[in-house]
Formats: structure tokens, C-alpha cells, sequence
């Protein structure tokens, strides 16, 4: 094989080792440079250059030539398959035949070879790894070198371009490589993205696959859940007849155990109708449904961001005020078709109705399993949900249409049942009598409850004994204010007209909260008031908004308001100072904030949703999907906790979302 | 795919151990989800190694792309017949090119591989033969000396 040794590859074999010398002390981060400049310089002589390319197929054809020499010998053996070396190493050493099974491939696999459709060779792809600023190095290095070397590059160096027309040619053909090998580039970019496109496409097909088994989990929890909750009621009454038949009839033993009996499956029965339920003394009046759920739903938290997760016709007319206590928990919506409705979000279904107000309920409160509410008839009523006789699981034949679409609640709603109007029957715990006119706002937290009304006063409730603690008069406070601090420009305090006359429709206490000592409550004059509960002053005013104040609420940092004027203002509770604010198109009717974004009702048919993590802005609601065939109705009210989204619109409808 | 391909002679010139080992570094970190271009660069590096058992890794990253990658198995196959010609497997080496080549019969290097195959079995043949052929020469001059020497008895 001596004509080799004047083959390109040879020369390069030479260059790459007088290359590892010159690089053989080249630090760590010189590596892939390295390693590119040879690849290069490989790539220049098999592709990039054609003369060099042309060389070295005469060399190998050359090469063929002389090795066909012995053209007998060959076809004496070519008939053997393999050489005997190899038939002693494939049949005696393990490594061998370990290497043998890992590495066969079997011949059905061998059928299916596809048609080669690839923009790049796998090779070309390995040469175009190199970054390009690579050929610079290279070029500079070796104009380094060029004294005490070898020619790096046979053909480019060896005759120096003796005439301009053979430079620029040279010219030609490396920019021709470069453009080739940037190309190659761009296509390996693309067919990665396209690897990766795939990959996230059967990742969200395997996240679906994996979201639907979360959703079958929980549905099997809650009913879990229920029999549980079911097995202890019975145990608990089993327990009570005994301990009743051994104190009543101590002597006579055996008649008492078919009693028992008896009294089960009259019990059992009860679960389906109301009216044995009646006739059943206390104690079963008194069971308590467990106040916190065992298990915590959290696949709400997987959905994509805005989408749907139950709509339902829940009242025939506006929404006034909903609030729910935890997510897939307990709603409370009130309307003004006068009724309040308590609903299990899980289910979907309405579990009854609250009764006692005399006129619509203009707020409420959901906690646990208390409900505050607020109504027109000037008083408020507090209610204990866990006294409601309502059992989650489906009646047998309610279990087929409790799919999650409106119609089953339609459905549930329409079908007269009598359930509704007595479940509810032994949950009015007290009412709250002594505002004179509508109450517009409320909030509680502990035994503290405040109340805003029309009649243009706060009233704060201890909620032990019922009774009012103190009452808050604002326009008094304003009025004081005003003059303890009129001394100078200052009226910040003062009641003012804002500038469009508050229109008849909005309430004087537009929306408040408290917290231990503080109470904030946002007023008709677009004020914002900061009371200390302790000595019944204000001690702060946020000015800003310019309409009435209509929500409100606020953290260990920070405080949000909406207001009809349109905007939504951010306020730092420790300065008092704005903190942020933006507006949307139409007055805010209804707004709340969790951990992560602040969502608003702003006279739309979408919710308005506000990002605080991203500063993202951006709607969800039916309104978006541009279905016009039944125009939504406007949003009127919202309600979020940990990006669970309730919302109340005009027309009755309220919408369940992740956010 | 044309000219594509690497001649067989680039396979005999081994990358040094660090720029294998960058190679290496890259192929490690894409993990479980590596690119099937990284897998390639690693796998020509360690076919050009000189390391049987680094050959034979190569080999082995070689049948997983033809596994898994449907559209390069025409590629795969040149590389998992020059492989196995660097390992010696003739046998291998030679049933994957003459596919290519049924496939591409154009493929100059997968027609200079066959001849490098058919040359190099043989050579391992002829000095199979040779060396069969001493064996036999020899078990017959034992034969024959026991022979004669039964035959003087």
C-alpha cells in the first residue's frame, strides 16, 4: 500500500497528528476547537473540496485496484462468509457474543429501510457541529504556524495561488463550503425543533392521559369520601339505638336486635326522602357533616389556564352576589329572583336553598360551613351549611345525568324537589338586626363580622353572642376628618361629590373587610377608608378613585380596589401610597385577587384576568370564543381561590374556570 | 446521500481522548432524550477509536439509531458495516453494505468498503488456509511416520 502514503487521506492523518502536537498542551477549553479544526479539515478534503475530493477517489480506486490483484484469492474466499479469526472470536468469547445479541439486528428490521429523505447527512451534521468562527481560528493559527510546518492544508497551501483569477476561485469555493456547511446548519436546527415539536406533542397527549386519570381519582375520592362519611353516620346510630334499647328495655334482649334491624333499613330509605328525615327526632338533625374534606381536589390546578369547568343556569335572573368556600366545595349564589342557593361545585348540583330573608341578599360570605348574607330587608342572617340534610352521592337515578353539562343542572333545578326547600331547614343559625336600610357589604373573619349599609353606616357583630359591638357612622368620620386636617389644602378626609354625580344604582359601602383591629371599606365617593377598630376612627384615606368603590380587598401587603370609574388601583398598605394601577373598558362591578392574579367582573361578558406573576393580561370567559349564536350575558360577579374562578353573570348563568 | 459518507479510511484515524471525551460530555448531558445527532457524533468518534471496546460501544449507538430513527437508516447501515469491518465481524459488516448497496448501488463508499471486506477475508482466509494446510502437512508427516513405523513392524 505504498501509493497511500501520497493519498490525501494520509496527508490529512498527517496534519491531524502534527495538529495534536502543536495542540497537544492546548488547555481544556480549547477541546472542541480542536476537535472542530479536525473535522474541518476532514470535511475539506472529502466534500468541501473537489479537487481534493477527485484525488482521493483516484486513490481509492487505485487502491481497489491493486487489492483486486489478487483477484483468485478472492474468489476462492469469497464464498466463506467470514474469515476464521473472526468464526474463533464470535463462537468462543463472551464479550464477543454478548456484543453479537446486543448489536443484531434482525432481519425484519433490515426489510424496512425507508427512502432517505434527509435535507443533511448524519455526517454532514457532524462536520456542521463545529461553530464557524472554528475556520477563523484555524485560518489564524495557521498563518502562525506557517514557518516551522508542514502545510497544514495540502491543497490550499502547497501552491500559493499564483494568479488572482486561481485566488479568487479558492475564494469561491470556500465561501461555496461555508454557505453548504451553514446550511446544513440551518437544516439541523430545524429538524431539532421538529424533534422537539414531537416530543411535546406526545407529552401533552400523555399529560391528557395522566389529567383524566387525576379527574377519574377524585371522582372516586369524593364518593369514597362519602361512604365513609355514610359508614360513620351508621355506626354512630347503631351505637345510639343500643345504648337507647339498653336503657329502655334492658331485660328483653333479643326483640331490640330486630329493631335495630329495622330501624336500619327505615334509615336507609331516609337517605332518599326528606320527609321520613322529618319525622326522625334530633340527634340525626344534629349530625354534622365534616367541616374540611379529607382530600384536597387539586385538578383544577393542572388545567390549561381558562378553561372551562362547569356552566350552569343557576338562577333565572342577575347574579348579585356568589361566593364558594374552597375549590370543588360549597357555593353560595344569590339572585335577584330572591333566592339564595347553596351548590356542591363538585357535583354540580344545587343542594337547596337558603330561606329567611325577606328580600334579595345583596352579599354574602362563604367560610368553612358558615354563610353570612346581607340582604335588602336590612338584616343579615348567618347560617350553618353543616347542618344541611343533603348527602353528596347521587340518587341511583340521578347518576346518569350528573354529567358535567348545564343540562343536568337544568335538569336538577326544574324537577320540583322537595329536598331543596328542607335541607336546608336547621342551617339559619341567627340573624343580625339593626341596620335601617339594605346592607350592601359584609365580611367576616373569626368572630368579628362588619357590615356596610345604605344607611350610611358600619356595624361590627361578635358573632359569639350576636350582638353589635359598635357602629361606625362614615360620614361623621369624614366629617371629623375633614375637620381635624382642613388646616391647609389638605380635604383628603372630607366626604366629596366626586365629579360624576354616584349614580343611584351604587351603594354607599361599596365593599369592605376587616382584619383583627383594621377594617378598610371602600365608599360611593370613591374613597377608601382604613379604620381602626379599637378606637373607631379612621386613621388613613386612599384617594384616587374617581367613581364609587364597588370591591375591595386586601393582603399583608397590599390592598385592591375596583371601582366604576373603571380602574383597578394596587395600593401599598404600609405607605398608603399607589402601588399600581390600570383600567379596563367599562366600570368594575366585582373583583378579587389569590396569590397570583387579580380577577375583576368589568361589565363584560368575559372576566378580566390580570396576571401578577408574568404582568400578563388577559380574558376568560365564553365570550372569547367568539360562539356567537347566544351572546353571553355580562359578568357580574367573581370569585377566585388558588385559580379556581366562579362567575355570576346577568342572566343567571354561573361559570366555573381555572385561571 | 452521494458523497456523503466518510470512506473507510476515516475511521482509521482515532480522535484524541479529549475531544472524544467533549463528544462523551455532550452525548451524557442530553440524557435520556439525546438528540439522534449528538448519539451520531459520539458514535463515528467511537468507531474511529483505535479501543476494540470502544469500537464495539460505537457499533452498539449505531444499532440504536437504526432502531430508532426510521428516516437514517440508510446512513446507519454504511456505519454499522464499516463498525463491523473495524471490528473484524466480516461476516456482519459485509451483510449490512451489500444491503446498502442493494439500496444505493451508486454509493462509491459503500463499493470501496466491499472491496476493503472482500480483501481483508481474504487475507484472514488465505492465512486460515495456510495455516490449516501446515496443520494438515504436518498431521501427514506424523501419519506417515506411524505409518512407516507400523509398516517396519
Amino acid at each position: 500500500m505504498a501509493n497511500r502514503d501520497d493519498s490525501p487521506v494520509a496527508r490529512l492523518r498527517r496534519t491531524v497528528s502534527e495538529e495534536s502536537g502543536v495542540l497537544g498542551t492546548a488547555l481544556t477549553t480549547r477541546h472542541l476547537e480542536a476537535f472542530g479544526r479536525k473535522v474541518t479539515t476532514t470535511a475539506s478534503h472529502l466534500i468541501g473540496d473537489p479537487s481534493g475530493n477527485i484525488h482521493y477517489q483516484h486513490a481509492m480506486s487505485e487502491l481497489q485496484k491493486e487489492l483486486r490483484r489478487p483477484g483468485i484469492q478472492q474468489r476462492v474466499f469469497s464464498y466463506t462468509k467470514a474469515s476464521p479469526t473472526e468464526l474463533v472470536r464470535s463462537k468462543l468469547s463472551t464479550s464477543e457474543i454478548q456484543h453479537r445479541a446486543l448489536t443484531y439486528l434482525p432481519d425484519e428490521i433490515l426489510a424496512n429501510i425507508p427512502e432517505d429523505e434527509n435535507v443533511y447527512s448524519l455526517f454532514q451534521g457532524f462536520q456542521a457541529t463545529v461553530p464557524e468562527e472554528e475556520n477563523e481560528h484555524r485560518k489564524r493559527r495557521r498563518r502562525r504556524n506557517l514557518k516551522g510546518q508542514k502545510l497544514l492544508e495540502g491543497d490550499d497551501d502547497e501552491e500559493e495561488p499564483t494568479t488572482p483569477l486561481e485566488k479568487l476561485r479558492k475564494e469561491r469555493q470556500k465561501l461555496n463550503h461555508k454557505l453548504e456547511m451553514m446550511s446544513v446548519r440551518k437544516n439541523m436546527c430545524s429538524s431539532e425543533i421538529r424533534e422537539i415539536d414531537n416530543k411535546i406533542s406526545n407529552l401533552n397527549t400523555m399529560r391528557k392521559i395522566v389529567l383524566d386519570r387525576l379527574g377519574d381519582l377524585e371522582q372516586d375520592e369524593v364518593q369514597m369520601e362519602q361512604d365513609l362519611l355514610e359508614a360513620d353516620d351508621k355506626l354512630e346510630d347503631m351505637l345510639e339505638e343500643l345504648d337507647d334499647a339498653a336503657t329502655l328495655n334492658p331485660i328483653a334482649t333479643p326483640p331490640t336486635e330486630i329493631n335495630i334491624e329495622t330501624e336500619i333499613t327505615e334509615e336507609e330509605t331516609s337517605f332518599m326522602s326528606a320527609s321520613i328525615y322529618e319525622k326522625i327526632p334530633s340527634p340525626k338533625a344534629k349530625r354534622h357533616r365534616p367541616s374540611r374534606r379529607k382530600s384536597i381536589p387539586i385538578r383544577h390546578e393542572h388545567f390549561e389556564a381558562g378553561s372551562s369547568i362547569k356552566e350552569f343556569q343557576a338562577h333565572n335572573d342577575m347574579i348579585v352576589a356568589l361566593d364558594f368556600d374552597s375549590p370543588f366545595g360549597t357555593m353560595v349564589t344569590s339572585a335577584l329572583d330572591d333566592t339564595v342557593r347553596v351548590w356542591d361545585l363538585n357535583l354540580g348540583r344545587c343542594i337547596g336553598l337558603l330561606e329567611g330573608h325577606h328580600a334579595s341578599v345583596r352579599c354574602l360570605q362563604v367560610e368553612d360551613n358558615i354563610v353570612a348574607t346581607g340582604s335588602m330587608d336590612a338584616s343579615i342572617r348567618l347560617w350553618d351549611l353543616s347542618q344541611a340534610e343533603y348527602s353528596t352521592r347521587l340518587d341511583s337515578t340521578e347518576e346518569e345525568d350528573a354529567v358535567d353539562n348545564g343540562v343536568a343542572f337544568e335538569d336538577s333545578k326544574e324537577t320540583p324537589q322537595p329536598l331543596q326547600t328542607s335541607s336546608m331547614q336547621s342551617c339559619p343559625l341567627f340573624s343580625l338586626e339593626a341596620h335601617v336600610a339594605e346592607v350592601t357589604a359584609l365580611h367576616f373573619r373569626g368572630d368579628t363580622l362588619v357590615s356596610g349599609s345604605a344607611d350610611k353606616t358600619l356595624r361590627q357583630w361578635d358573632l359569639v353572642n350576636g350582638r353589635c359591638v359598635q357602629t361606625l357612622d362614615v360620614l361623621w368620620a369624614a366629617a371629623q376628618a375633614s375637620s381635624t386636617m382642613n388646616s391647609g389644602s389638605n380635604n383628603d378626609g372630607q366626604w366629596r361629590t366626586t365629579g360624576r354625580l354616584p349614580d343611584a344604582s351604587a351603594d354607599f359601602v361599596g365593599a369592605l373587610q376587616c382584619f383583627d383591629a383594621a377594617l378598610a371599606c371602600g365608599t360611593a365617593d370613591g374613597m377608601v377608608r382604613l379604620w381602626d377598630l379599637r378606637s373607631g376612627q379612621v386613621h388613613r384615606s386612599l384617594v384616587g378613585h374617581t367613581g364609587p368603590v364597588t370591591c375591595l380587598q386586601f393582603d399583608d401587603v397590599h390592598l385592591v380596589t375596583g371601582s366604576l370609574d373603571r380602574s383597578i388601583r394596587i395600593w401599598d398598605l404600609r405607605t398608603g401610597s399607589i402601588h399600581d394601577a390600570y383600567a379596563y373598558d367599562n366600570p368594575i362591578t366585582s373583583m378579587m385577587f389569590d396569590s397570583r392574579r387579580i380577577v375583576a367582573a368589568a361589565s363584560e361578558p368575559v372576566t378580566k384576568i390580570y396576571d401578577k406573576t408574568d404582568g400578563r393580561h388577559w380574558d376568560c370567559g365564553v365570550g372569547m370564543n367568539g360562539e356567537e349564536s347566544r351572546s353571553p350575558a355580562s359578568v357580574e360577579r367573581v370569585r377566585v381561590k388558588d385559580g379556581y374562578l366562579t362567575e355570576g353573570r346577568k342572566d343567571g348563568v354561573v361559570g366555573v374556570w381555572t385561571c | 446521500m452521494g458523497s456523503n459518507l466518510p470512506y473507510a479510511a476515516d475511521a482509521d484515524s482515532p480522535l484524541k481522548p479529549d475531544e472524544l471525551a467533549v463528544l462523551r460530555a455532550q452525548f451524557e448531558k442530553e440524557g435520556p432524550y439525546v438528540g439522534v445527532q449528538t448519539k451520531f457524533n459520539y458514535a463515528w468518534g467511537l468507531i474511529k477509536s483505535s479501543s476494540r471496546s470502544e469500537q464495539q460501544e460505537g457499533v452498539r449507538l449505531f444499532s440504536d439509531i437504526f432502531r430508532n430513527e426510521l428516516n437514517r437508516r440508510r446512513e446507519c447501515l454504511y456505519y454499522l458495516a464499516l463498525g463491523n469491518y473495524k471490528l473484524g465481524n466480516y461476516q456482519e459488516a459485509r451483510r449490512y453494505n451489500d444491503l446498502l448497496l442493494d439500496h444505493e448501488p451508486a454509493s462509491l463508499q459503500a463499493a470501496s468498503l466491499r472491496g476493503l471486506i472482500d480483501d481483508k477475508v481474504a487475507k484472514d482466509g488465505l492465512m486460515g488456509v495456510a495455516i490449516l494446510s501446515g496443520v494438515a502437512i504436518a498431521a501427514a508427516g506424523v501419519g506417515a511416520m506411524i505409518f512407516r513405523g507400523a509398516r517396519r513392524r
